[in-house]
């Protein structure tokens, strides 16, 4: 099944379309790596699948419900989809492990001990099973990251959407960060992942699309997209990036 | 009166009207930052008809002297509901302040990168639970050192409310020099009273930040 099915997405800032028209369905279990020049609508593509930007038109299904943003419960649409952003964005005023539960507590409603026993859990998966007493202004931008990942992952989303979440990182901690999503990827987890890493993308993409000038312009298998590139723009793009 | 005779014979008595004085200042400093924090919540809303009347609460208290304010307020408010001196004082004030602190929240909420809010919604948030719960916390703590500057201002707007009869610490001063005739040693006295008390107080509030670990740094903008 579908876990998103988008049909004649556009989205404009004021005069500024950003977006023209686009046409996307992710099946569970899918990683989509999307790659494209700067400005050519990734992130605004990215936030519109969790609604932090409203559509200026089209439509957006989610498992299979459309969704209308002036009339739907947005609060719940976006508890099934985890989001990771390129500057973190922990919450500075609480410790690591808080960052983790906050949301499960007062969003679901579920009890602080459970909450930690489930944060634990994820903070080990992340690789961070000592630092939950930490604050996070004592981490490492890679740990921060991971911390990220494990609180986006705290909600038990149907899918998780990455935006460039190791642009911001020193290069020697890119490599950590890639690994926690290569082992979420591989247990299955459906992913949406804006990226200029094109190992990742090779490696870890079920399918990659390449966006330019708010369009789709082409999309397929790593193998397609690196190895045999049909579009002008995306040779051009290839070329310049690898 | 020498200084020493003065110091003598009032010593007690300023004690006691100080603890009026900070009574006033702490109640209308609670509810100025009630006050100041609904109309940041309008000035910051996305309806027009909210942000106008934030501006115009906002205008007029800052435009107008607070004796003004006051006498306009105690004799309104005295004339509707029946007002202890010190209430209506403590109310005047706080309404006085809350404009100030209006401006100066709405400041701080603003200063909150607005990925935060985005990283709260994104994780189910609803707006006001992440208004709440991320964004609140992270102003209000940045807001220290001015709310504390608004505390010492109000401590010394707090002088006025002596005109609508609440015995605090400047009206037995000034009930004191009228009655020994000695103005300067008098006022001298009560002056030294202000001046300790925000001393205490710029201490107090340089400590709480300070103690506010030193790893709770906030994601500014
Ligand atoms: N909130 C906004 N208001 C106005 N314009 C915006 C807004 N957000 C994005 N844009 C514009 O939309 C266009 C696409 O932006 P977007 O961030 O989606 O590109 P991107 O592909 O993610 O680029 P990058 O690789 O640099 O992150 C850009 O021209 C950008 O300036
Ligand atoms: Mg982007």
């Amino acid at each position: 099944m579908s876990v998103i099915d988008i049909k004649g997405l556009h989205k404009s800032f004021d005069d500024l379309e950003v977006l023209k028209g686009i046409d996307l369905t992710i099946e569970t279990g899918e990683v989509v790596v999307i790659i494209g020049p700067s400005g050519s609508g990734k992130s605004t593509l990215l936030r519109c699948l969790n609604f932090l930007e409203y559509p200026t038109e089209g439509e957006i299904r989610v498992n299979g419900e459309l969704i209308d943003p002036k009339k739907s419960d947005l609060d719940k649409v976006r508890q099934h989809m985890g989001m990771v952003f390129q500057h973190f964005q922990l919450f500075p005023h609480k410790n690591v492990l808080h960052n983790v539960t906050i949301a499960p507590i007062n969003v679901k409603g579920i009890s602080h001990k459970k909450a930690n026993v489930v944060a634990r859990d994820l903070l080990g998966k992340v690789g961070l099973p000592d630092k939950e007493k930490a604050w996070p202004s004592q981490l490492s931008g890679g740990q921060k990251q991971r911390v990220a990942i494990a609180r986006a992952l705290a909600m038990d989303p149907d899918i998780m959407l990455f935006d460039e979440v190791t642009s911001a990182l020193d290069p020697e901690l890119v490599s950590e960060v890639l690994q926690v999503m290569q082992d979420l990827a591989a247990g299955g987890m459906t992913m949406v992942v804006v990226t200029h890493e094109m190992g990742f993308a090779r490696e870890m993409a079920s399918r990659v699309i390449m966006m330019d000038d708010g369009n789709i312009i082409e999309q397929g298998t790593p193998e397609q997209i690196f190895g045999d590139p049909q579009e002008e723009r995306t040779q051009a793009f290839l070329s310049q990036v690898l | 009166m020498t200084l020493i005779n003065v110091v003598q014979e009032y010593f007690w008595g300023f004690l006691v009207a100080t603890g009026m004085t900070l009574r006033l200042t702490a109640v209308s400093l609670v509810l100025a930052v009630v006050i100041g924090l609904l109309f940041a919540f309008l000035k910051i809303s996305r309806y027009r008809v909210a942000n106008i009347i934030a501006d115009a609460y906002i205008g007029i208290t800052r435009g107008m002297p607070l004796i003004v304010q006051l006498m306009f307020l105690y004799f309104g408010i005295s004339s509707i509901v029946a007002l202890s001196a010190f209430w209506a004082g403590s109310l005047a004030l706080a309404l006085h302040a809350g404009g100030y602190v209006a401006e100066l929240l709405r400041g701080a909420i603003q200063n909150v990168d607005r990925g935060q809010t985005e990283a709260a919604r994104s994780l189910g948030m609803s707006s006001s639970k992440s208004m709440r719960l991320i964004v609140l916390p992270q102003a209000f703590r940045r807001a220290i050192p001015s709310l504390g500057n608004q505390f010492i201002i109000g401590l010394k707007d707090s002088t006025l409310v002596a005109y609508l009869g609440v015995p605090e610490l400047f009206s037995k001063a000034m009930t004191a020099a009228a009655a020994n005739y000695s103005p300067f040693n008098t006022y001298l006295v009560a002056g030294t009273y202000y001046l300790v008390l925000v001393v205490i107080f710029t201490w107090m509030v340089r400590k709480l930040e300070t103690r506010l670990t030193p790893y709770r740094q906030e994601a500014t903008r």
